[in-house]
């Protein structure tokens, strides 16, 4: 038995008359005989935690005389329906969705009709709420409609889409995206990436594709749109700097674009030091006589427990060469 | 009656225009570059007249110029050859065959175009009109020259002239206006992805030269 939350429910004890003496239980726990009136269990707005068995036993016999399932839910609100080729020009797929639960069985119903033609939206086994449609025509004139109905036992409501084939092409995001570092280049990254594995034909309808890229301490991206090839070169990357890259594919021609794909990060190339820790910055204040006296210009200079203090390893190197300026002017 | 033989008249006179072999730079660019030329144009075009088909439908007025409006065809309209095909015959077509259905068709359409031309309301409309259709004359050109280029013949003569009498009501002639700013719509996307074919099977370093056919 179904019920809409907030309803009153009257449940008569079968064939029982209404003065007859019953005893209600919900789940196997008496119900209260304030509920009663007569032989009839009255439930005044109900809501979902009421859901249960419900049984009506004769008074002295304890015979059982009425059993009911009582479910609460609502009637379906309007669903959401979504249609989308990600793999144009095989065909399309829809997916929905209620907005609100009902708390009870839903049945959904979809038509899709292509001018005069009625054609069959296959359902798919994973995700549910899908189905996938094969385009038997490239290139139509006519839209399609797609109609969604959902149907349960308090009630029914529906959708409809309607769309022009190329309205609704928007691929999967680029796959398999790589950034690397390039040799001797502080400046710059090396970004590759796939077509998706969905998009059918890459050779007839190729994607162009959208980079973005940010160091990952500023908040404002970048952007390069790429008309094709799968491979970028980020050319004015700050040096050291970490960073965050996403690539869209969008058909050339027709649709809308992708979602960004998943981001990578990676860091420019940058000189490899012989000491990460305790790195010094070698201060104009270190005196020309004890300047002379150090060690040429090598990344000795940035060894550990020579020098206290921080900076980056870049720094260093060009310390050292400053000091060695200093050492040979000294000579 | 006098209506169907002015329409008729007005149509051979309009279309009957030589069909133009290939312009001379065309030559020397080579057939992949005329290829990209042609994809480049039909962009151009399909970016032209969505701003046109915007204007046109305002101006036929309700339900024409609604986002919704998705009306039935009716068998009749079929004048301009659909866009519309097969996938697996359309994946088949021969560079030859590729190029002449995007000939024909958009001869066709330049055909219907001008007699609107001809008919239609206000001056902005008609401006807009002849710009669009200098710019589809322009297309036809480019895709005779990447046929002759390539050695193919182009396809026969003038369009013949429409099939059924124009429509006898206001409504009904709304109606085929309609349809054929759709098939125009749906010709442009089609000639993108047709051209891309295109470009991937001749390669842009292919140049053909044709100096005996101009009588050097």
């Amino acid at each position: 038995q179904y019920e809409r939350v907030g309803a009153d429910v009257t449940m008569k004890c079968g064939s029982m008359d209404w003065d007859a003496a019953v005893t209600w239980t919900v789940n196997g726990t008496d119900i209260n005989e304030s509920h009663l009136n007569g032989s009839y269990l009255i439930l005044k707005n109900v809501d979902l935690m009421q859901s249960g068995q419900y049984s009506c036993y004769e008074g002295s016999s304890w015979h059982l005389k009425y059993q009911t399932y009582l479910r609460v839910g609502t009637p379906p609100k309007e669903p959401v329906l979504m249609c989308r080729s990600n793999n144009y020009p095989k065909g399309f797929y829809c997916s929905w969705h209620l907005p609100t639960p009902t708390y009870i069985p839903n049945s959904f119903n979809i038509s899709v009709i292509h001018g005069t033609k009625e054609m069959v939206c296959e359902k798919d086994a994973v995700p549910k709420n899908r189905c996938h449609i094969r385009y038997l025509q490239l290139f139509s004139t006519v839209k399609y409609k797609v109609t969604l109905t959902v149907t349960n036992a308090l009630g029914k409501n529906f959708t409809t889409l309607t769309f022009d084939e190329f309205a609704i092409v928007k691929p999967d995001p680029p796959e398999s995206v790589v950034a690397k570092p390039v040799p001797n280049n502080p400046r710059r990254l090396e970004v590759s990436w796939q077509n998706p594995s969905s998009w059918p034909d890459p050779e007839s309808f190729p994607l162009k594709f959208f980079l973005r890229y940010r160091p990952l301490i500023l908040d404002q991206w970048q952007h390069v749109e790429l008309s094709d090839g799968t491979s970028h070169t980020i050319t004015d990357a700050y040096a050291g700097k970490e960073y965050i890259i996403q690539v869209a594919a969008k058909d050339n021609d027709i649709g809308t674009w992708s979602d960004w794909s998943v981001a990578v990060h990676a860091t420019p190339w940058t000189e490899e030091p012989k000491h990460l820790t305790t790195e010094a910055q070698i201060t104009e204040t270190t005196s020309a006589s004890t300047s002379s006296f150090m060690a040429p210009p090598t990344t000795k200079i940035c060894d550990k427990g020579a020098m206290v203090g921080s900076g980056a390893v870049a720094v260093c190197w060009t310390a050292g060469l400053v000091v060695a300026a200093y050492s040979v002017l000294f000579i | 009656g006098d209506s169907w033989g002015i329409f008729t008249f007005l149509c051979a006179a309009l279309c009957n225009l030589p069909a133009l072999p290939a312009l001379n730079c065309s030559e020397e660019l080579g057939a992949g570059q005329s290829i990209q030329q042609t994809y480049d144009l039909t962009r151009y075009l399909e970016h032209q007249l969505r701003t046109l088909a915007g204007t046109y439908l305002n101006y036929l007025g309700p339900p024409f110029n609604e986002p919704d409006f998705n009306p039935p065809r009716l068998a009749h309209a079929e004048r301009v050859p659909s866009a519309t095909v097969d996938l697996d015959l359309w994946r088949g077509l021969t560079d030859n065959a590729r190029l002449a259905a995007n000939y024909r068709a958009y001869s066709r359409l330049l055909c219907y175009l001008r007699v609107l031309d001809g008919q239609v309301g206000t001056a902005e409309l008609r401006h807009r009109l002849a710009h669009f259709c200098a710019s589809l004359q322009g297309l036809v050109l480019s895709i005779g020259g990447v046929m002759s280029s390539l050695g193919y013949p182009l396809p026969a003569g003038p369009p013949a002239p429409p099939g059924a009498p124009p429509a006898s009501n206001d409504f009904l002639k709304k109606m085929d206006d309609f349809w054929l700013l759709k098939e125009l719509q749906t010709w442009l996307w089609r000639s993108a992805k047709d051209f891309n074919r295109l470009k991937k099977k001749v390669p842009p370093a292919v140049v053909t030269l044709r100096l005996e056919a101009r009588g050097f």
